[in-house]
């Protein structure tokens, strides 16, 4: 399809009216609140919680190395567990702001402190987390590598505190939180065999193990949590990894994977421009032929989540690749980054391709609380289902984008490295390609 | 057969001038000096080193072929003090280099040529602009442009007849203009081309600030930078892609 025909059928208005829903929708999270203070009374017998069932865990970096370690459990509605557990579900059932928050403040995340070496004191006299299978961190380490919501009783040194955290664009926000004493498990976990393969096997690099998951089909969400417990690597390398950084970390393995894995790949034979709209977030993805080159831009709206002065300019930030990666740190767009080429990458390697790829992130007002950083992954592996607009060239396709994006083409050039030059490679130059 | 002694200054400037751009390297050992020819793995810079056996004290080869771990070679090199010598020689039965540094004696183990990456051909392009400047002059337009942009512009104005650098970042700006008298010389021709600056930080880290430095430009064309070191005896040829910008 042309490029312009594309833009025309993305049907704006119905988008409206979907954000127009789900704002109404907001209000119900003040009655769930409530619902969540009722359900949690009734769970409480003395200050242990019973029957409780957790699906996942958080691993906060506050204080590092002694970092608070938490179990999430849903307090009230353990039946629905899995339903509490982040992944690309989320996107495919379509949820949108109110439902994840709703799910984020159902998890009453039971928390202590912990080293991330030594966690316990029977194991400081061998300070390293990989045998730590007793005491609180122990268990909070079998959620991690379950396959399944576990059974499990809490004990609990207060009350929950129910402040509902506003969160970043990484970690998602929180909900209630309460101190715990202690954990026990109700049940004997259920461990898949690739996740017993790499937590056993205790020579195996940290990354080496992540791609061997990754390849046994865990998606980065399961690895993620493994990684966070200090579940897989070189024994002596093994530690809890706080969630935010742990989530950042599996991206850029599994990605750096699928990047070897197109590097020597023909590239696409024609320039492409998918787009994709979710939760108050527009994605462009402009793919054109050439070697691997990758650059995610952020627009970011004034009244949006991080530039929150309605009089203020649009903000923009971004970070590129070319074909050998990154030597240096992201400073701009962090996490999102290596989501969004993760989910690139996976188009790339299913078709057995390498291109060059701009990623045009547009943050409209309509986001008006962080998610978490799963929003940016799933919306572009899902930018790839159906259709796709084309254009003569690379150039020509930024420029008539440029005219839906709240910036002008001549501020996107100034900003992005790919929109302002494309690499040439030597041979083309040669004939001897 | 190879055997020669180098001031560790000669040697030091030869391997940084080609591991900014790749790892290992092919070093032909010719009966007239050293010879490498390297690209990198994206296909986008490309150097062409010799090194005249006039550059060391001593020189004796007849034309073998070895590959080096350049890094290592490099570390070696830097166990000299200025003004050290170190002499090299190769053992065609154990495949090694041995590396003595006053008494410092080292073996390096050396790495099948074959396993390495194919040598570029060097591309024969008619660029039709010629700048001559000094050294000193890259470094300050490139560390300009480098602090508002990650890409630099080079160009040659042919109606005024100056060439020309430019940067444009996210907010700031960069223009520098050479005349021919801030220049040792200028043949006019069309060219404006972006380059990338990761790419021409790196070539401009192995630039002498006094030597001369010979740029060939075109309109979205490679530009041929070109420079000697040891007193004109090594010479560095650098060939970079642009970005394109225009489709």
């Amino acid at each position: 399809m042309r490029l312009d025909d594309y833009i025309e059928e993305l049907e704006p208005d119905e988008e409206a009216e979907r954000r127009r829903l789900a704002k109404e929708k907001s209000y119900a999270i003040t009655d769930h609140l409530e619902e969540f203070e009722r359900n949690f009374e009734q769970s409480l017998s003395g200050d242990s919680l019973v029957g409780s069932t957790a699906p996942s865990i958080f691993v906060g970096r506050s204080n590092y190395p002694d970092i608070p370690v938490g179990l999430l459990s849903p307090v009230g509605d353990e039946d629905a567990a899995e339903e509490y557990v982040t992944d690309g579900n989320w996107y495919q059932q379509g949820y949108d702001i109110p439902d994840v928050l709703q799910r984020r403040t159902g998890l009453l995340n039971s928390n202590k402190r912990a080293n991330v070496d030594s966690p316990s004191i029977a194991s400081r006299l061998t300070p390293n987390v990989h045998d730590a299978w007793d005491g609180f961190v122990g268990v909070q380490r079998e959620v991690a590598i379950a396959g399944r919501p576990v059974d499990l009783e809490i004990g609990l040194d207060d009350t929950p505190d129910l402040g509902l955290d506003a969160g970043t664009d990484v970690a998602t926000p929180r909900g209630p939180r309460a101190n715990a004493r202690n954990a026990e498990l109700r049940e004997n976990p259920y461990v898949p065999k690739p996740v017993k393969k790499t937590l056993e096997d205790d020579d195996w690099q940290a990354q080496g193990a992540m791609t061997f998951l990754y390849r046994r089909g865990f998606d980065v969400y399961d690895i993620n949590s493994i990684l966070s417990a200090g579940a897989l690597g070189e024994a002596k390398q093994r530690r809890l990894v706080p969630t935010r950084w742990s989530i950042t970390a599996v991206d850029d393995t599994v990605g750096q994977y699928l990047r070897g894995r197109i590097r020597n790949e023909p590239s696409v034979d024609e320039v492409q421009v998918w787009a994709n709209e979710y939760m108050g977030n527009r994605y462009w993805v402009v793919l054109a032929p050439g070697n691997w080159e990758f650059e995610l831009v952020e627009m970011k709206a004034p009244g949006s989540i991080w530039n929150p002065n309605p009089g203020d300019d649009v903000w923009l930030q971004s970070a590129s690749e070319g074909y050998e990666g990154r030597s240096s740190y992201v400073e701009e767009t962090a996490g999102a980054y290596y989501a969004a080429r993760l989910g690139v990458l996976e188009y790339l390697e299913s078709i057995g391709r390498q291109a060059k790829c701009l990623v045009l992130r547009e943050v409209s007002d309509d986001y008006w609380a962080p998610v978490g950083v799963w929003q940016v992954r799933e919306s572009v592996r899902n930018a790839f289902d159906g259709t796709y607009g084309e254009a003569e060239t690379f150039h020509d396709a930024v420029a008539e984008i440029s005219t839906q994006l709240p910036v002008s083409h001549a501020r996107l050039r100034r900003k992005s490295e790919l929109a302002a030059g494309l690499q040439a490679n030597l041979s083309s130059f040669t004939g001897q390609e | 057969m190879f055997k020669a002694i180098v001031s560790a200054e000669t040697l030091t400037s030869a391997l940084d001038s080609v591991s900014v751009l790749v790892d290992e390297c092919k070093i032909h050992l010719e009966e007239d000096g050293l010879e490498i020819r390297a690209v990198d793995p994206a296909n986008v810079g490309m150097v062409d080193l010799s090194l005249d056996a006039s550059a060391f004290e001593s020189y004796d080869a007849d034309g073998g072929l070895i590959g080096v771990d350049l890094s290592r070679l490099e570390d070696i090199a830097g166990m000299a003090e200025s003004g050290q010598l170190i002499q090299l020689e190769l053992d065609e039965e154990t495949r090694k280099l041995h590396i003595q540094i006053e008494g410092l004696e080292y073996t390096l183990a050396l790495i099948d040529p074959d396993s390495i990456r194919q040598e570029p051909d060097i591309p024969d392009l008619d660029l039709p602009a010629e700048v001559i400047l000094e050294g000193k002059d890259v470094n300050r337009s490139v560390k300009a442009a480098d602090m508002v942009s990650d890409h630099i512009a080079l160009g040659v104005d042919e109606g005024e007849e100056f060439f020309y650098v430019d940067a444009e970042g996210d907010t700031d700006d960069v223009h520098l203009e050479l005349t021919q008298g801030d220049l040792i010389d200028l043949q006019v021709g069309p060219a404006h081309s972006l380059f990338s600056l990761d790419y021409l930080k790196d070539m401009n880290k192995a630039i002498p600030s006094d030597t001369e430095v010979t740029l060939h430009l075109g309109e979205e064309f490679p530009v041929k930078i070109y420079f000697g070191f040891a007193e004109g005896q090594g010479q560095v040829t650098y060939m970079l892609a642009p970005r394109i910008q225009s489709d």
